[in-house]
C-alpha cells in the first residue's frame, strides 16, 4: 500500500491575491514535507472556473514547483483534460515529458475528460465528444513520447510527421491513468491497461466488486501505452490526530465544506443531457438522502479520520479490498490550520505508514 | 462554515406579499405522455444573487430554465403549462426557484396552486414539435411573454439516465409563515431529444422578474414521459440555509 496526496487547491472567499498565494504555498509546503516523510505521490487536479472548489487550472505548474523542491515523491497529473477545446494532445505530451525531465522521471500521467458544465460550457467544448476525444488522446500521446517522429490523422486533430520534444525521462514513458468517477469507467481504464484513479468517495465494501472487475479486465487488456499500469489508487480524506474525536470533527467539517463547494458547480447532467454522461459524477456521491434533505448523508465508510490505531484498521480494510494506493485530500478551503495539516501528515507517516509495505515499485516497468 | 459562503441577497421582506397556500394533495397523480420542453440559459451571477433569498445558494454558473408541459389527455384533460425557474441549491441539491407560472386552463392552474403553490396565471401556452424545431410560447391577451425555440434536435440514447430536471421550489404560506416548498414529481422517459435553445422573444417583467434575462444558451430538451405527481414532502426556509437546519419535512 502506498500513500499520496491529491490537491484541488480549493480557495476560500473573498478571493484575494494573498489568499490565493497562501493556498498554493501551503500545498507546496505540505507536498515537500510529504516527500520527506515517504509519501509516494502528489496529484494535482485540473479544473477551470470552479469557484472555491478548485483553483487548480495549471496542475503542471504546481507539480513543477513541487518537483524542484523534492527528491522522491512522484508527480501526478490528476488529470490532464483530454478535451480539444482545452488542450491539444501535443501540448499535453510536451508538458508531461518536460516535467518528467525536470523531475528525473517522476510523472504519473492521469487522463480524463471533465464532468462539469462550468468547464465544458466555458470552453464551448462539444459535450458529446469527450469520450471519443479522450480515446484519441490516450492512443496518440504515448506514441508522441516513444516515436522519434510521429504524425497521425485523427478525428479531432491531425498532424504531419513531427518530433514532439522533449521525450520523457522515464523509459518508455510515464505510467498512464484514468480518472474514475462514474461506475464503469474503471473498466475503460482496465481495457486500455491504465491505472484507475478513483476519485469518487464511497464505501470500502462497495468498491470490492469494482476492484475485482478491474483486475479481471486488465488481465485481458490492449494497452494504450507501452506497458500495463495495473494499479488502483483511491481518493480519500486524511486527518490523523491523537484525539480521535477531534480528528473526526475536523474531518466532517472538511467533508461538509467540500460538499458545499462541489454542490454549487453544475454537473453536465444538470445542464446538458448526453448519453456519455449518464452516470452520476462526484456530486452524486455527495448528495444527502433525498428523504431527509436537511440531514447530512452518513459519511462513507473507510475515510481516514481518526487516531493512528483507527487509521491502521481503516487502511487494512482498503488493502484487503484491493487498493494499491490511497491518495488523500488533506484540506478543504483552508478550514484546517496549515500547521495541523502538517502535524497530521507527520503523525500518519510515523505511526501508520510503517505498518504497510510497498508491494511494487512506483516507476514504469516495460513489458 | 464561514460567513463567506455564497448565498442569495434578496431580502426575505420581498416575499411578504405571498399569499399562496397549500392544500393536501392526496394520492399520487399520473399524467400520461407529457411532452416536456426544458430550455436552459445562463445569466449574470449578480442577477441570480439578487433574485435568490438568503437561504439558498446560487448555482455556478448562474442559469435559468423555462419549462413547458403539454399533456393531451389525462385526469386534468388536455392542457399546457409553463414556468420560469432560477437555478439554485438547497444545501447542495439542485433546485429551480419559480418566478412566474402559467397554465392554459383554470383547472390546471388551480391544481398546480393547490398541490405545489404555483402562483399560476391563466395564459395561452403554445407547445409544438415540428421536424425542424420545438417551439413554445406564452402569451396573455395576445401579448407574447416568452417565445422559445429549440433546434438541431438529436435523439439521446439512454434517455432515462440522462435527463435530470431540477425540482421546482415555490414560495407559499405554510403553517403561518412564508416558506419554500419543493415540487415532487417522478418521470418515466419514453423519448428524449436534445438541441440548441434560442429565445425568440421575452418580456421579463411580465414573466415575473426583470433581472432574469436569458443569456448564453445551455441546452434545450424535448421529452416524452409519464409523470407522477407526488405530495410535497419538504419545505425550506427563506433565510436559514438547509445545511443549518432550514430544510425540514412537511408535517
Amino acid at each position: 500500500m502506498k500513500f499520496g496526496l491529491i490537491y484541488e487547491l480549493s480557495t476560500p472567499r473573498p478571493f484575494t491575491r494573498e489568499t490565493q498565494k497562501a493556498v498554493y504555498e501551503n500545498a507546496i509546503e505540505q507536498s515537500v514535507l510529504a516527500d520527506a516523510l515517504g509519501y509516494s505521490t502528489v496529484w494535482c487536479v485540473e479544473h477551470h472556473f470552479l469557484e472555491e472548489y478548485s483553483h487548480a487550472s495549471c496542475p503542471e505548474m504546481f507539480l513543477t514547483a513541487v518537483a524542484r523542491e523534492t527528491q522522491h515523491i512522484r508527480l501526478g497529473f490528476g488529470i490532464a483534460t483530454c478535451v480539444p477545446a482545452m488542450h491539444h494532445p501535443i501540448r499535453l505530451a510536451e508538458k508531461a515529458a518536460f516535467l518528467d525531465m525536470l523531475s528525473g522521471g517522476r510523472v504519473e500521467f492521469g487522463t480524463g475528460r471533465s464532468s462539469t458544465w462550468n468547464e465544458l460550457g466555458g470552453f464551448n467544448a462539444p459535450v458529446e465528444d469527450t469520450k471519443r476525444s479522450w480515446e484519441e488522446y490516450v492512443r496518440v500521446i504515448p506514441q508522441m513520447w516513444q516515436q522519434e517522429r510521429f504524425g497521425y490523422q485523427g478525428t479531432f486533430h491531425q498532424m504531419p510527421e513531427r518530433n514532439v520534444l522533449p521525450k520523457p525521462w522515464q523509459d518508455p514513458h510515464p505510467p498512464l491513468w484514468v480518472a474514475v468517477t462514474g461506475q464503469g469507467t474503471e473498466l475503460d481504464a482496465a481495457d486500455r491497461g491504465m491505472g484507475a484513479l478513483i476519485l469518487s468517495i464511497s464505501d470500502v465494501e462497495r468498491n470490492i466488486p469494482r476492484f475485482a472487475a478491474y483486475r479481471d479486465r486488465i488481465s485481458r487488456c490492449e494497452p494504450a501505452g507501452a506497458f500495463v499500469n495495473n494499479q488502483i489508487a483511491v481518493a480519500n480524506w486524511l486527518f490523523c490526530h491523537p484525539d480521535r474525536d477531534y480528528a473526526w470533527q475536523q474531518g466532517q467539517e472538511m467533508v461538509s465544506t467540500f460538499g458545499y463547494m462541489a454542490g454549487q458547480t453544475v454537473e453536465v447532467s444538470e445542464a446538458y443531457p448526453a448519453s456519455n454522461y449518464t452516470a452520476l459524477g462526484l456530486l452524486g456521491t455527495l448528495r444527502p438522502d433525498p428523504h431527509a434533505p436537511g440531514q447530512q448523508k452518513p459519511l462513507a465508510s473507510g475515510l481516514c479520520f481518526g487516531d493512528p490505531a483507527e487509521l491502521i484498521h481503516t487502511v487494512r480494510r482498503w488493502e484487503a479490498a484491493g487498493a494499491d494506493h490511497l491518495v488523500f485530500m488533506v484540506q478543504a478551503r483552508e478550514i484546517v490550520k496549515h500547521q495541523e495539516v502538517l502535524d497530521s501528515l507527520r503523525l500518519f507517516a510515523s505511526e501508520v505508514m510503517p505498518h504497510f509495505s510497498e508491494p511494487k515499485p512506483a516507476q514504469a516497468v516495460g513489458l | 462554515m464561514s460567513a463567506q459562503l455564497l448565498y442569495g441577497h434578496r431580502p426575505a421582506a420581498d416575499y411578504a406579499g405571498v399569499t399562496t397556500t397549500l392544500e393536501p394533495a392526496g394520492e399520487d397523480l399520473l399524467l400520461p405522455d407529457v411532452q416536456i420542453h426544458y430550455a436552459l440559459f445562463e445569466l449574470p451571477m449578480v442577477a441570480a444573487l439578487d433574485c435568490l433569498p438568503p437561504g439558498l445558494h446560487p448555482a455556478i454558473p448562474a442559469h435559468l430554465g423555462y419549462t413547458f408541459w403539454r399533456c393531451d389527455e389525462g385526469p386534468w384533460g388536455a392542457f399546457e403549462c409553463a414556468w420560469v425557474g432560477l437555478a439554485c441549491r438547497t444545501g447542495i441539491k439542485p433546485r429551480h426557484l419559480v418566478y412566474g407560472a402559467f397554465a392554459s386552463n383554470a383547472v390546471v392552474a388551480a391544481e398546480l396552486r393547490r398541490r405545489y403553490g404555483f402562483a399560476c396565471q391563466l395564459a395561452e401556452v403554445h407547445y409544438r414539435e415540428s421536424y425542424d424545431r420545438l417551439h413554445a410560447k406564452i402569451s396573455v391577451a395576445g401579448t407574447t411573454l416568452l417565445e422559445v425555440a429549440t433546434t438541431r434536435l438529436q435523439a439521446i440514447v439512454g434517455a432515462g439516465a440522462t435527463v435530470k430536471y431540477s425540482p421546482a421550489l415555490t414560495t407559499v404560506v405554510l403553517d403561518a409563515s412564508t416558506t419554500l416548498v419543493q415540487m415532487e414529481a417522478s418521470y418515466s422517459f419514453k423519448r428524449v431529444l436534445r438541441g440548441t435553445p434560442q429565445v425568440l422573444s421575452v418580456n421579463t417583467a411580465a414573466l415575473g422578474e426583470t433581472r432574469l434575462v436569458p443569456g448564453f444558451p445551455m441546452s434545450g430538451t424535448h421529452a416524452l414521459a409519464d409523470v407522477v405527481l407526488h405530495a410535497p414532502r419538504f419545505k425550506a426556509d427563506l433565510v436559514v440555509p438547509a445545511e443549518q437546519g432550514g430544510a425540514r419535512k412537511i408535517s
